[in-house]
């Protein structure tokens, strides 16, 4: 009987043992509570120990990176124009304490985190332009959101490593007048291809037909100054030739000229003393 | 049951001696439990253990050991595996795919909007990180991949992303990726983003495949007016040429003519002098010969009496023009 006993209570005291024992592991976080006040924390992993329940209860919490996809929010820029913002958050339990006392678990937390980010984000794009938005300041932009709203945050024992905007998207209507002035775009760059086409067919044609003027002209140019040498050399052969005696040259001229200008149609009144019919009048 | 005495200091306790046979019993359980502890990482992995949830130790590929539950705990992240992430498409099971419009259209940074496609290929760096610091790595890589392709295409403008700019827009969002899962502590690495089709929103496909056969009639055109001037040039240099050698035929056949006409003016001319007088009178009846038969002539016979006024009278129609 008194071995059964030792035996029991040999027992209990190694369930005992083993119930004061916790494994904390590298992804998560400890808070021991006593009778439900939250005394201490535990962060780094290895064995620990508390007294077991119901002295002391344990509350694990998540030690790595978390996700918080927030829903698509429609936002107005400083130039009050509408956006779709859809960002998300990555943020972290650093104070699993505060985190415990002041929103209990992740779902609440994601509550505030909603709150707290949209307000921020509608705060700061704001004070920018949609085309700020869009182009370079998405950086500064999203920086200062986790800056601001990490302040806030911190009172939850939350800290957000990173505000990220993942899409900036237009509400449906704007998109359709985006798609509207593309096209009008892209007309008048097809029209321009077109007139630059004619354009530039024109100013080969029109160059084209200078080009051929100007080779032809050149040409009657050359043609001509050849004509010219040839008269010239022949001007001077003639004339070589008809000065060895120029009143036989005039007269033999007159001889064919006669020839040539007499013809068919001619009336010829001659004087009967002329020189062929002087032997006629006698 | 038998008692059994040990000595503790210097205080006697006695204890259960247990039934001898329960003690095999025991270490075969032991034995058993150690071996539950038998693991092997593969040829693509590494072993990332933890003692008591702590971090102890990473296995390289083979058999290992670790002690066995609860004192340590193994993963075996695949280390080499290249991970696939699609953004804008998906790929179905029979190898089609399905547009997904809500993650591939997105604004420019001239305000227009471009639908673009992407993979994201991404591998473990450290394992350690990769399995104590995040959740959800896909998502992690997935919702940061948006992030960064949508940052720096809203940098760039519509014609760039759509033409010159896809390779640096690629290298920058692999770049901005990549820091972002740095400041994560992820334990990722990104391996390539590879932008796939880049192409204007359905909405105005139209507009922008207009512009490209607006070039194409562009590139027509000119190439029309071409052909004109290779028809119109080689024409006007044949024509020219063609002038320039007609101009030296008649050159080549004036100086010849002219050269011709000399020498028989030559001849003519020693023939002359023989006999000056008599050559001039045949020459000049001679002509006359040639010239006034067929002509209609009038031999007035002197200067005295009457002259041209005579003549008149001898014209019939004119007679009868008188008498009438």
């Amino acid at each position: 009987m008194i071995k059964n006993i030792t035996a029991l209570i040999l027992g209990l005291l190694i369930l005992f043992a083993f119930s004061t024992i916790i494994i904390v592991d590298e992804t998560e976080q400890i808070v021991i509570l006593q009778f439900g006040k939250p005394i201490r924390t535990i962060t780094e992993p290895g064995l620990n120990w508390k007294f077991p329940a119901p002295f002391q209860t344990s509350d694990t919490f998540e030690k790595r990176l978390l996700e918080y996809d927030v829903p698509p929010e429609e936002i107005l820029s400083r130039d009050k124009k509408s956006l779709i913002i859809d960002n998300y958050v990555r943020w972290k339990i650093t104070d699993p304490l505060l985190f415990l006392k002041t929103v209990k678990a992740v779902p609440t937390a994601k509550t505030r985190l909603d709150d707290i980010v949209y307000s921020e984000l509608r705060q700061e794009l704001g004070n920018h332009d949609m085309v700020e938005i869009i182009t370079e300041n998405r950086e500064l932009i999203m920086n200062k959101v986790t800056i601001a709203s990490n302040e806030e945050t911190s009172k939850f024992g939350i800290e957000i490593i990173d505000v990220r905007i993942r899409r900036v998207d237009l509400p449906q209507e704007n998109e359709s007048s985006i798609y509207a002035r593309m096209e009008a775009e892209r007309k008048r760059q097809a029209n321009k291809f077109r007139s630059e086409g004619e354009e530039e067919a024109q100013k080969i044609r029109a160059a084209t037909d200078r080009d051929k003027t100007v080779i032809l002209a050149e040409a009657y140019k050359q043609a001509q100054k050849i004509r010219g040498e040839g008269e010239a050399v022949a001007l001077d052969i003639y004339a070589t030739a008809f000065s060895k005696d120029p009143s036989f040259y005039e007269f033999q001229k007159t001889l064919e000229t006669y020839e040539k200008i007499i013809d068919q149609k001619t009336t010829l009144v001659l004087p009967a003393d002329s020189k062929l019919f002087k032997t006629l009048a006698q | 049951m038998a008692v059994r005495k040990i000595i503790i200091g210097d205080q006697e306790v006695e204890i259960p001696d247990f039934n001898f046979k329960i003690v095999p019993v025991l270490f075969v359980i032991l034995v058993l439990w150690l071996f539950t502890g038998v693991y092997s990482v593969g040829p693509d992995e590494v072993g990332v253990v933890r003692t008591f949830g702590k971090f102890s130790r990473v296995a390289q590929s083979g058999l290992n050991w670790h002690f066995p539950l609860p004192i340590e705990t193994v993963n075996t992240p695949k280390v080499t595996q290249v991970k696939r992430i699609e953004m804008g498409f998906r790929t179905l099971k029979n190898g089609q795919y399905r547009r997904v419009e809500k993650e591939s259209l997105m604004l420019t940074g001239d305000e227009n909007i471009v639908d673009a496609q992407m993979i994201v290929q991404y591998k473990i760096k450290d394992p350690v990180a990769y399995l104590f610091n995040i959740v959800g790595p896909e998502l992690t890589v997935r919702e940061a991949a948006e992030a960064s392709l949508r940052t720096v295409v809203g940098r760039n403008k519509i014609d760039e992303t759509l033409t010159t700019g896809k390779f640096t827009i690629q290298e920058e969002t692999k770049e901005q990726l990549s820091a972002i899962l740095d400041k994560y502590e992820s334990g990722i690495h990104v391996v390539a983003v590879q932008l796939q089709d880049v192409s204007p929103p359905k909405e105005v496909m139209g507009a922008f495949k207009d512009v490209a056969s607006a070039k194409e009639d562009k590139n027509r055109m000119v190439n029309q007016a071409e052909g004109y001037r290779n028809d119109v040039i080689p024409k006007a240099r044949g024509e020219a040429e063609s002038m320039i050698r007609d101009a030296e035929g008649f050159k080549q056949s004036r100086i010849k003519r002219s050269e011709g006409d000399a020498a028989k003016f030559t001849t003519v001319l020693k023939e002359y002098r023989k006999a000056k007088s008599i050559t001039e009178k045949r020459l000049y009846l001679e002509t006359m010969q040639k010239v006034l038969p067929g002509v209609e002539k009038f031999i007035v016979p002197d200067k005295e009496s009457g002259g041209l006024l005579n003549l008149l009278n001898l014209n019939p129609s004119a007679g009868k023009g008188v008498s009438k």
